[in-house]
């Protein structure tokens, strides 16, 4: 494909392509090696040293409290804490989710929100269901009064 | 184009020829069913995380994943927590190659697009393999969709008690609850592991298209690499929910 022919198969080749239109695909960037790029790189190792810097601290919390033989509440929250921590850098920075526009970004986000009625709801009802079989058991199981 | 965007400058910008979200059409719906599958595996989990709170006890995980290939049998003793270690770390890493893969697409980099994305798929191919080994182990154990095993009732070491001390005294209340609890927590760990495995086989395959389009220069000539950031973000949410299937099976 010679040089000057170049833009113009781009065009019949890909007429719907969006991606020329939005999203600055087109736009071309400096160099792989210029200063923009290189901070860049440097982000997402900050990242990746994060994440595992997190995940080391879970495991360690997780051992802990197994040789130790705790379960408690606060161990619970705190993992799920550093759950959502390690969610929000990996959708932020690996997906790029800080990047694009605020009203994409609610359109994104916002329907998750459903989860925190989700989560409550089902914990209630697992609750109310654990109560049940340990007090009303035998009115609702005639096997076992037998 | 610049006329009409003038006349219909005075209308909102949701009503049509302009790109309020400024992404493209590709990218919308990538994300928009990444939110779908958000919800299936959040339902998957949230009902998970029902049935253990609607029992008196359940399998301790430290109890039930404590081997690691060779090492465990070597040192003849239990490891929890290592292997699962390992293989977050994997998924972690091959996030981070693909993310640096996106990174030299938006530079026009072929060959650095070839290298990460070379990583990427041996980082899932090493994935599945770890999971492979996982599932088998577990299967040699007894433990597989349906078992009750692992629960004989007169050991309850591998239980413990979420709501009040004393796993015995549960169990020696009602003696059924150790086996289906056990049941229940095998069925919901190979369901979800299962439907995450099947996420990312079919990201590496994926992955592997990507290769195969990078080096015969498809997205050279088309003058973008915004298929990588596409099956990127699919990439990157297998790894997220991974995320919370350590934490909800392994570390909870």
């Amino acid at each position: 494909m010679s040089a000057h022919h170049h833009h113009e198969d781009i065009q019949s080749l890909y007429e719907g392509d969006q991606s020329k239109l939005y999203s600055g695909v087109l736009a071309h960037h400096s160099d792989i090696k210029s200063e923009e790029s290189r901070k860049q790189v440097k982000r997402i190792w900050q990242v990746t040293g994060l994440l595992s810097l997190v995940t080391i601290i879970e495991v360690a919390i997780g051992l802990g409290a197994h040789y130790a033989g705790v379960h408690s509440a606060l161990i619970l929250t705190v993992f799920l804490v550093l759950t959502i921590v390690k969610a929000a850098y990996i959708v932020r920075v690996f997906m790029h989710l800080g990047d694009e526009k605020k009203n994409f970004v609610f359109a994104v986000l916002l329907p998750l929100s459903l989860f925190i009625w989700f989560i409550i709801a089902f914990i209630v009802d697992g609750k109310h269901w654990l109560h049940m079989n340990n007090t009303q058991a035998d009115t609702i199981n005639i096997e076992s009064t037998k | 184009m610049t006329q009409a965007s003038t006349a219909t400058a005075t209308t909102s910008k949701w009503g049509g020829g302009q790109s309020p979200y400024n992404v493209s059409y590709g990218k919308i719906m990538m994300w928009f069913f990444l939110l779908s599958d958000a919800l299936t595996f959040g339902a998957l989990l949230i009902s998970y995380g029902t049935t253990r709170f609607a029992s008196n006890v359940w399998p301790d995980p430290n109890e039930v994943f404590h081997s690691f290939p060779v090492l465990s049998d070597l040192l003849h003793k239990p490891m929890p927590l290592m292997f699962v270690s390992l293989m977050t770390f994997i998924l972690i890493l091959s996030s981070v190659t693909m993310v640096l893969a996106v990174h030299a697409g938006h530079y026009n980099d072929k060959k650095g697009v070839i290298r990460w994305m070379l990583l990427t798929i041996i980082g899932g191919i090493c994935f599945l393999a770890c999971q492979a080994w996982e599932w088998t182990h577990l299967y040699h154990t007894g433990a597989w969709w349906g078992s009750f095993i692992d629960a004989p009732l007169d050991s309850v070491k591998h239980l413990f008690n979420m709501h009040k001390p004393g796993t015995a005294e549960a169990i020696a209340a009602n003696p059924s609850v150790a086996a289906n609890a056990t049941h229940d927590f095998y069925n919901y760990f190979f369901t979800i592991t299962g439907f995450h495995g099947a996420h990312v086989t079919s990201g590496v395959i994926l992955n592997i298209m990507l290769l195969i389009n990078t080096v015969n220069g498809t997205y050279e000539r088309r003058g973008h690499y915004e298929m990588v950031e596409k099956v990127g973000l699919y990439w990157h949410f297998v790894d997220l929910v991974w995320v919370f299937v350590f934490t909800c099976f392994y570390l909870l």
